[in-house]
C-alpha cells in the first residue's frame, strides 16, 4: 500500500515538474525566436508563473513537512502577485510600438 | 525519480544558457530586463525542483528571496527606463 503511494506521489510529481521545465525551455527559445521586446514578454511571462507554479505544485507533492509546503506556497503566491506586476511595468516602459 | 529530476534540471540548465546568451548579445535594456526576469523564474523553477527532490526546506527559503529580488529588480528596470525615456507618470 506504501508503495503504491509512493510510486502515485512520484509519477505525479515528475508530469508535474517535466510541464513547469518544458515551458521553461519554451520560454528560453521564444526569447531568442520572436520579433519585438513585447512579442518576447509574451514568450516570458506567462512560464514565468505557470512554470513555477508547477513546479511548486510538484515539489509540495514530495515534501511531509507541513513548513516545507507553507514556504512553497510563500514563493508560488509572491510569483503569481510580482511577475504580473513588473510584467506590466516593463510592457509600459518599453513603450508601445 | 532521479532520472525525472536530471532530466527537468537539463532542461531548465538549457533554459538558462539561452536566455544569458540573450541578456550577453547586444541588444536593447528592455529586452536584457525580460531576459532577466525569464532566468530568475527559470532559477526559481530549478530551486524548487532540487528541493522537492532532496527534501531540503532550505532550498525554499532562497526560492522566496530569489523571486523577491526578480521583481524588485524588474520593478525597478522598469522605472529606470521611463525615466530615462521622460515618460514619468
Amino acid at each position: 500500500m506504501n508503495d503504491v503511494m509512493t510510486a502515485i506521489r512520484d509519477v505525479v510529481s515528475a508530469v508535474l515538474m517535466l510541464s513547469g521545465s518544458l515551458l521553461a525551455v519554451i520560454s528560453s527559445i521564444g526569447i531568442h525566436r520572436l520579433g519585438s521586446t513585447r512579442a518576447r514578454m509574451h514568450a516570458t511571462t506567462k512560464p514565468a508563473t505557470l512554470g513555477v507554479l508547477l513546479c511548486g505544485v510538484g515539489a509540495v507533492v514530495q515534501f511531509a513537512d507541513v513548513s516545507d509546503i507553507a514556504k512553497v506556497l510563500v514563493v508560488v503566491i509572491l510569483q503569481l502577485v510580482g511577475a504580473p506586476i513588473g510584467a506590466h511595468m516593463l510592457g509600459r516602459a518599453v513603450g508601445g510600438k | 525519480m532521479k532520472l525525472v529530476v536530471t532530466i527537468c534540471l537539463v532542461m531548465l540548465v538549457i533554459a538558462g544558457a539561452l536566455g544569458v546568451a540573450r541578456i550577453v548579445r547586444r541588444s536593447t535594456l528592455g529586452d536584457r530586463a525580460v531576459a532577466f526576469d525569464m532566468l530568475t523564474s527559470v532559477l526559481t523553477c530549478a530551486l524548487l525542483v532540487s528541493a522537492g527532490y532532496l527534501q531540503d526546506g532550505l532550498l525554499l527559503d532562497l526560492a522566496i528571496v530569489l523571486g523577491l529580488l526578480g521583481f524588485i529588480a524588474s520593478v525597478t528596470i522598469a522605472r529606470f527606463i521611463e525615466a530615462r525615456n521622460g515618460t514619468q507618470s
